[in-house]
């Protein structure tokens, strides 16, 4: 069986202004896989599931062709497609216990099809039942009760044993674990996964994206009616390459995640197409995308502008007029302009030494936009060295970096300002970061009138008092009087924090910048920078010893040691499932436990892994040679050591080129 | 549902019963006048208060409750002064016709109203939806009295078609299948009227709860299943629809005798709303209170039949009952 969508488009009527629910989806399911479609409500997920059952309700109109194994499907007429439905194609519809008829008991309503449609005898057939009902785990005294008489896993169960009782080539689940208690969930998955090991094929509509992500061969990620990336599924939360793909599994709270919700910014909108005359022109068709309070008139969007551009952080002029097209990047269709979220900035092979120490040895570096990196790391293991040249604030002995994929240190050349005003800087000692000659309003202020960008006296005022609002100072003229040194030194950290953000930035380095803060204020600045990070897609490079704040805030999370980035990867699976035993030391030292676990100014090992006098692992090799690269999860968790902490069903792989280069084949 | 739950329901019935005989023995009473007054109401004779005592005292005077509660559970009703008959003999001759009258208007209008009503359900929309809505809304407001003469004027009295009093040809001798065609003679009109008072309700009430089900998710999933659209029509649309109108259904039937007054007296039909019309004018105590026990006993009895029936209809209900432990 093969279906195959070719550019269907679905719209409602509605008095002249037509919703758009899908438009041009192209999506090919195959025997054998499970699609996951993934996306806000009122992306269209559930209009694509019934448009393959023809169940569109009556204002609909739709285009386009499905192929089901070479017969076109969509335009049948009821007959046509009651020779299709249950039989070759069934779905699993929202909200379970609402599909059952409360007039029938179950088991006859599982064998009706068999009876209607296959005319079996009334006893065959709920014999069937009663063994697919077994098969889902009911039990004969609950097969034959009323719907309204069983729980709401009961019901889904149910659902699913009358699904599969023709035994359907393609099953179409819509929220099949929705309000689902996490064992019944299992179970729903191992089923799903019966059906893909029996040759058919899934379509799953869901938004739980842990689900799609462990169930699923493939993903696509609808937006608006727009089919926005498909990606293989493994790859959802850890290389997603639409920003629409992240922000969205950002707000999901995946078991894994330890990083606190992020969003998406904006609003969800929909969309219609109507007819009116535009300025001077003739009427004509043209898509709009409504949000809740606008009036549409403000939102003309031109059929050719990029549909996420209102809500992304990266967005730029071509995104608004230019077409979209989907590309491929990898193993991903990305629908971006932008070839899918940017590199903000990119280390390569940069090294910094302090005379005969080593602060930093080549290291590589790539963050992209609206990402969170956070170093952590032992005192004198280079975090704020990696953080300065990441700023722009030190040159290093060697390496290249880029900007915006721009090299930073041309730019630097050219026109040091525009590239200072991009980056924030919150250096680690905040007392001596500020001049004890200026004020508050003087400090905060500097970064706007040497960049030249504060306007006028009193805009500028403005723009200082906000900033100070929002990282919880008073903004009155007294307090913008102050000099530092009437300042507590959490207050005068906060000023930091205002003056590192007053230019806007768009990547934020931070040397431990909430280390004097007290719990309650630093969690309101925590939650200021998140939303800036939602917002406005700001990227922060977060240096800190609080493994705690690392969890809370970050994307990924970097460990060095001696000047290396021993271990990276996504926070959860670095801080969740460390590989490196200096990162589960640092981890385990972080609870606040002693014991005798930590050693002190060992005498790093010449030639091998610097942690290797401390390592309880540690054997012969590790003193003398470099410890290889081990990479995890589809190389996107690397670390480099000799003994790794790989739990028993993780296979990995050794000396593969990682993503996410930690070590660079160019420092050997 | 637990044995405990119909003893308890049959006890509630019971004193419920107790009271309704109470009442149908107590409430006549109050009525003004008796049957001497009545009796001689409409000539010119006029009684002095001693010939109306005299007459009074040829009666014997009604026994107490108790009395009668006896009588009545060895099946003896009383005796019709007006009629001079027994009162259980009078209920049973008119009976059977109310029944025939009113429960076969009452099951053909909902028969008819049903399926028409799904069937427009199912056509939302449509000009035979709309004009069905239409010309019902406008049958619903003509009240059965207008209908009732209405066809009594135009096939009896004009046209001449149908009889316009009886249940069937008084003094003939027929074979029984004559007799058949005769009573049918007969009902044809008040049973056209009373189908076209009830028609519209029905009708109305079932689209109504019909378009209600069609949005219904199970409906949708009926439609997924493939099944032929006749099953999803009635098999899981219509099944659902069916609770309101059988409520309407017992309460109708429940409303009978006092119902049929109006119908009944209009085509002189031989049924208990005639019979208490006629019991009420002649001030017959004992007739009333047969009739008026009868009417509240069938009240109850379709109450109860109701409240089990509701289960079976829609098994939701039969779990209302069970109350938290």
């Amino acid at each position: 069986m093969k279906l195959e969508i070719d550019n269907l488009t679905v719209t409602y009527r509605n008095n002249g202004h037509n919703l758009l629910a899908l438009d041009r989806i192209d999506l090919t399911l195959e025997r054998g896989r499970i699609t996951a479609l993934v996306g806000e409500s009122g992306s269209g997920k559930t209009t694509l599931g019934r448009t393959l059952m023809g169940l569109l309700p009556d204002n609909s109109e739709s285009s386009g062709c499905i192929k089901l194994d070479e017969n076109e499907i969509l335009g049948l007429d009821e007959e046509g497609l009651n020779e299709i439905r249950w039989s070759k194609v069934a779905m699993v519809f929202q909200n379970q216990a609402a599909n059952f008829n409360p007039a029938h008991r179950i088991i006859d309503q599982v064998a009706e099809p068999l009876i209607q449609r296959r005319n079996m005898k009334k006893d065959d057939a709920r014999q069937s039942a009663g063994d697919a009902l077994k098969r889902m785990g009911l039990l004969n005294h609950q097969a034959i009760r009323f719907p309204h008489e069983l729980s709401g896993g009961e019901i889904q169960r149910s659902m699913l044993a009358m699904a599969l009782i023709m035994e359907p080539e393609l099953l179409i689940l819509d929220e099949p674990t929705s309000a689902l208690d996490a064992m019944t969930k299992a179970f729903v998955a191992d089923v799903i996964d019966k059906v893909r090991q029996r040759g058919s094929s899934v379509l799953l509509i869901t938004h739980d994206l842990d689900l799609a992500q462990k169930l699923s061969d493939d993903i696509a990620v609808l937006y608006l009616g727009r089919i926005m990336e498909t990606m293989p599924a493994g790859e959802l939360f850890l290389n997603p390459m639409h920003p629409y793909t992240l922000a969205l599994g950002r707000s999901y709270p995946g078991v894994q995640v330890l990083r606190d919700l992020g969003g998406i910014r904006g609003e969800a909108f929909y969309r219609i197409t109507h007819q009116h005359p535009q300025t001077g022109e003739k009427a004509m068709f043209h898509n709009h995308i409504i949000g809740p309070g606008s009036f549409h008139e403000d939102r003309h969007v031109p059929p050719a502008g990029c549909l996420f551009q209102p809500r992304c952080t990266q967005a730029d002029g071509d995104c608004l007029l230019k077409n979209v097209s989907m590309i491929n990047v990898g193993d991903h269709q990305v629908r971006c302009l932008r070839g899918g979220i940017v590199n903000r900035i990119e280390l390569k092979g940069v090294s910094k030494r302090y005379g005969q120490v080593v602060a930093l040895d080549c290291t590589n570096l790539d963050l992209r936009a609206g990402e969170v990196f956070c170093v952590v790391g032992e005192t004198g293991s280079g975090k704020s060295t990696l953080a300065m040249i990441a700023s722009g604030v030190l040159l290093p002995d060697s390496g290249l970096r880029f900007f915006d994929s721009i090299d930073m240190d041309e730019w630097r050349k050219k026109d040091y300002k525009s590239l200072a005003g991009r980056i924030g800087v919150v250096y680690q000692n905040p007392s001596q970061s500020v001049s004890h000659r200026l004020s508050v309003l003087d400090i905060v202020a500097e970064p706007l009138r040497i960049q030249g960008i504060g306007g006028d006296r009193k805009e500028t005022f403005e723009r200082v008092k906000k900033a100070l609002a929002d990282v919880r100072l008073p903004s009155e003229q007294e307090f913008l009087r102050r000099y530092p040194h009437e300042l507590n030194l959490g207050a005068i950290q906060r000023v930091c924090i205002a003056r590192a953000l007053i230019s806007e930035p768009s990547l934020l380095v931070a040397d431990e910048p909430t280390s004097f803060l007290d719990p309650s204020v630093q969690a309101k600045v925590l939650k200021l920078l998140m939303e800036l990070q939602t917002e406005k897609g700001l990227t922060m490079i977060f240096v800190t010893h609080d493994i705690g704040l690392a969890r809370k805030i970050a994307d990924r999370v970097g460990v060095m040691l001696a000047g290396k980035m021993v271990e990276i990867g996504p926070s959860s699976l670095v801080l969740g499932s460390p590989l490196h035993p200096y990162t589960s030391l640092l981890i385990k030292s972080a609870g606040g436990n002693g014991g005798g676990m930590v050693q002190m100014n060992a005498e790093p090992a010449k030639g091998g892994c610097s942690f290797a006098p401390r390592c309880t692992l540690a054997d012969r090799a590790c003193f003398w040679q470099l410890p290889p690269q081990v990479c995890l999860d589809g190389s996107y968790h690397s670390a480099a050591c000799f003994r790794p902490q790989v739990t028993d069903n993780e296979c990995f792989m050794e000396n593969k080129p990682c993503l996410s280069g930690a070590a660079p084949a160019c420092c050997n | 549902m637990k044995d405990g739950h119909y003893i308890k329901l049959t006890a509630v019935y019971f004193f419920a019963g107790l009271v309704m005989v109470y009442a149908s023995y107590s409430l006549p009473k109050w009525l003004p006048g008796d049957f001497v007054t009545a009796m001689y109401y409409g000539s010119n004779v006029t009684l002095t208060a001693e010939q109306e005592a005299q007459i009074r005292a040829c009666y014997p005077c009604q026994e107490g409750f108790s009395r009668y509660l006896l009588n009545l559970l060895s099946l003896k009703w009383g005796y019709s002064y007006a009629f001079l008959t027994p009162v259980s003999d009078l209920i049973l001759e008119a009976l059977p016709w109310t029944l025939l009258l009113f429960g076969g208007a009452h099951g053909a209008s909902m028969l008819f109203g049903f399926i028409a009503g799904v069937e427009a359900a199912w056509r939302r929309g449509g000009w035979v939806e709309k004009a069905g809505v239409g010309c019902m809304t406008i049958m619903e407001g003509v009240p059965e009295m207008c209908t009732g003469v209405a066809l009594l004027m135009l096939f009896a009295l004009w046209l001449g078609w149908f009889p316009s009093s009886g249940a069937e040809t008084a003094y003939s001798i027929y074979s029984a299948i004559e007799r058949i065609w005769d009573m049918t003679h007969h009902l044809a009109l008040p049973f056209t009227t009373l189908f076209l008072a009830y028609l519209p309700g029905n009708f109305l009430l079932t689209r109504g709860s019909m378009v209600m089900v069609l949005k219904e998710q199970f409906v949708q999933t009926a439609r997924a299943k493939g099944l032929p659209p006749s099953r999803v029509r009635y098999a899981h649309a219509a099944r659902n629809a069916l609770l309101p109108m059988f409520t309407r259904f017992g309460l109708r039937i429940a409303f009978m005798v006092t119902g049929a007054v109006v119908v009944e007296t209009i085509f002189s039909y031989p049924g208990m709303g005639t019979l208490l019309y006629k019991a009420i004018g002649l001030r017959d105590l004992s007739l009333i209170q047969g009739i008026v026990l009868i009417s509240s006993l069938m009240v109850l009895f379709v109450n109860l039949a109701m409240e089990i029936l509701y289960g079976i209809i829609d098994p939701r209900i039969r779990n209302a009952y069970k109350l938290p432990a």
